[in-house]
């Protein structure tokens, strides 16, 4: 059973009782919330997306709920809980989608010891992954959102999961986060991209969040092989350049941004280097995405 | 099965853990992962041959846990290491403690379980020594405000911690096992005394078996937070019978002596009650009936007991939440009385809540934006 078939007044009914229990690629999350801005963003940004039942194994508990204090009252706030405890400072209510999004990729940084998990975008193309690596701001999140609708096949924006043995990239192709200006620039590019609407105001400025192309939910499980390494830069103004980068240089910076590098020592040492060796290591600056999504079809050609 | 109480068997019984539906896994591994005992699980379901069997994704959290034991291990083991070869073997060898002496000693705890910091003991004349020559290898201290300092070297069991510049990792140094204003006060030249040089390349000592239980027991029943509070009682569990199966009644024999030479019995006495019913340890009924003249009186002994029961639940996977905050919260006014006079806990929780410097938002939730 998938999201769209169990409509927004069940969905609303098992996130309030005892969980709905959320296939997201290789994870299952139980997500329990009785706010309605919840259950609107899962039954929107997840429609393609599998529901277990509730007898199934889950690998993270969320849920998302007001404090039991007067910030339930006055200037209602909201709280991220994993495994019964709040880890996160609260928000504003109004923000409780965006939490929930934050709050899985929370989870997978912190509770996926078995995997090396990156804090990067990447996407599938002919059974080779394409991974982006960056700082906020760097316009990794547009880029991906763009390729996602161009060819590519969505892995992941956010949690790229390395296969400590086999170097297998995979993600849980779940929705795409959006700030300020990229969410027009999506809109705009990428006209069959479902957005939520956009919520000001948030630490960030604008957020939205992107459906995951249906394709891309329904191959979630499919892991693709160590293809290209692509550290993007967005600079106002400026042509599109492709740079290779030594593989050395790669490998530094795929471990600063490993989440849990440190805690796995010397496998995810191995595991990074082989995976910045068998992938081709590129420095790119852009700023217009027509132009950008070009220069990614040569790549995948081998052009 | 309720997941505290599937976890609790797990330990006890490692093969219970072939008889968990998939529906009791879940909040079974995030009872766990609570307690710090992932590790340990995978090990107890190698050993116990289910390795194999368990469902696809619980061995990939087990294993993954178990590699991040090991990791912080092997990183622990270089320090001591490190600490053994450098300076502090201008001084007679320290007493290491704790998660690193289990691993040095490689005791059956060890395997699967996150280590922390390194606790070295020193002779209260000494231990300030061993920290002016750690300065120079790059430990320095982490509590610089004067009623921090005052309240480590004067009421403590230990100096402020430190901590490594380059490598962030944790050293304790102590002196005794309980603060100095705790009621009841071993001598730690006993400790010292009955301590045994570690198998080289390790220049140092660790506790003889007794006191090493002891400490463990010492650790988790004067605690005012028993958070990780299972993982410790487990320490406790597998130390008892490792050294009773290996020593048999002479163990047993030197442990409640020793117990009652430290002035700790009534600690010990609590503890095998908890360990035997909370891990099902077999414990002889000759040290439960010498450690009987320790027990506390019949009222105080049933509220103590319903609360270290209930303060070893976690909070992931409890079924009795408000029970358990009840106890945690006994616990935690337990801990105090035990560890300071009234007058001067008194003065301490006056000053930590007008006085002293709010913790630094190091130690305070995150921002989620930050994973976004």
């Amino acid at each position: 059973m998938r999201i769209a078939d169990l409509g927004l007044a069940r969905l609303q009914q098992s996130l309030a009782g005892r969980g709905l229990y959320l296939r997201t690629g290789p994870f299952t999350s139980r997500i329990q919330s009785p706010i309605a801005s919840v259950a609107r963003g899962i039954e929107s940004l997840y429609r393609d997306f599998e529901v277990a039942d509730n007898s199934s194994f889950y690998d993270f508990h969320c849920e998302l709920r007001a404090p039991r204090s007067h910030r339930r009252f006055y200037r209602p706030q909201v709280l991220f809980l994993s495994d019964r405890r709040s880890v996160f400072k609260p928000l504003a209510c109004q923000q409780a989608y965006p939490m929930l999004e934050w709050g899985l990729n929370w989870c997978i940084a912190n509770q996926v010891p078995y995997r090396l998990v990156l804090h990067a975008a990447a996407l599938e193309r002919n059974g080779k992954a394409l991974i982006l690596p960056a700082p906020p701001g760097a316009g990794k999140s547009t880029l991906c959102a763009a390729l996602a609708h161009h060819g590519w096949r969505l892995l992941t924006d956010e949690s790229v999961l390395v296969d400590l043995a086999t170097n297998e990239v995979s993600g849980p192709a779940r929705p795409v986060s959006l700030k300020n200006d990229s969410i027009r620039v999506i809109r705009e590019s990428c006209p069959s991209a479902v957005l939520s609407t956009p919520i000001a105001d948030t630490l960030k400025g604008a957020v939205a969040h992107m459906r995951p192309p249906t394709d891309a939910v329904h191959r979630s499980h499919e892991t693709a092989r160590p293809g290209w390494i692509v550290f993007p830069r967005y600079r106002p103004g400026a042509s599109i350049q492709l740079k290779p980068r030594a593989a050395g240089s790669g490998f530094m910076q795929l471990i600063a941004n490993a989440f849990n590098y440190a805690a796995l020592g010397t496998r995810a040492f191995h595991s990074a280097g082989r995976l910045a060796e068998e992938s081709a290591c590129f420095d790119f600056t852009y700023s217009r995405l027509d132009e950008a999504m070009q220069q990614f079809d040569r790549l995948a050609d081998g052009r | 099965m309720d997941a505290d109480t599937a976890l609790r068997l797990a330990l006890a019984r490692p093969e219970s853990m072939a008889e968990r539906t998939t529906a009791e896994w879940a909040p079974l591994l995030a009872a766990a992962r609570e307690s710090a005992l992932l590790g340990t699980l995978w090990h107890l379901a190698d050993d116990a041959g289910l390795a194999e069997g368990l469902p696809e994704p619980v061995a990939s959290h087990l294993w993954g846990a178990a590699l991040i034991a090991e990791h912080r291990s092997r990183a622990l083991v270089w320090e001591l290491h490190g600490l053994a070869d450098g300076l502090l073997s201008r001084m007679s060898p320290g007493v290491v403690l704790k998660g690193a002496a289990y691993l040095a000693a490689g005791l059956p705890n060890a395997r699967g379980r996150l280590a922390n910091d390194i606790d070295l003991l020193f002779p209260r004349n000494e231990v300030e020594r061993a920290e002016k020559l750690l300065f120079f290898e790059g430990w320095s201290g982490t509590h610089h405000n004067v009623y921090d300092q005052r309240y480590y070297r004067e009421w403590m069991h230990e100096l402020p911690p430190l901590v490594h510049q380059n490598r962030g990792t944790t050293l304790d140094l102590h002196h005794n096992i309980l603060p100095e204003t705790f009621r009841g006060h071993p001598d730690p030249a006993r400790l010292r005394q009955q301590s045994q040089a570690l198998p080289e390349p390790f220049r140092f000592r660790i506790l003889c078996p007794a006191h090493l239980v002891l400490h463990a027991i010492v650790h988790l029943f004067s605690e005012t937070e028993w958070d990780r509070g299972l993982r410790d009682l487990y320490d406790i569990h597998v130390l008892l019978r490792h050294f009773s199966t290996r020593d048999g009644d002479a163990f047993w024999e030197h442990f409640v002596a020793e117990a009652e030479a430290l002035n700790i019995a009534w600690m010990a006495e609590r503890a095998l009650w908890t360990a035997n019913r909370l891990l099902l340890t077999e414990i002889p009924a000759e040290p439960v009936k010498r450690l009987a003249r320790a027990r506390a009186g019949i009222a105080l002994r049933g509220l103590g007991r319903w609360s270290f029961v209930h303060g070893l639940h976690t909070r992931a996977g409890s079924i009795t939440p408000r029970r358990d905050a009840v106890a945690r919260g006994m616990l935690f006014l337990r801990g105090h009385w035990l560890k300071m006079p009234a007058g001067l806990l008194a003065r301490h929780l006056f000053h930590k809540a007008f006085l002293a410097e709010k913790p630094e938002t190091a130690t305070a939730q995150p921002q989620p934006e930050q994973h976004g």
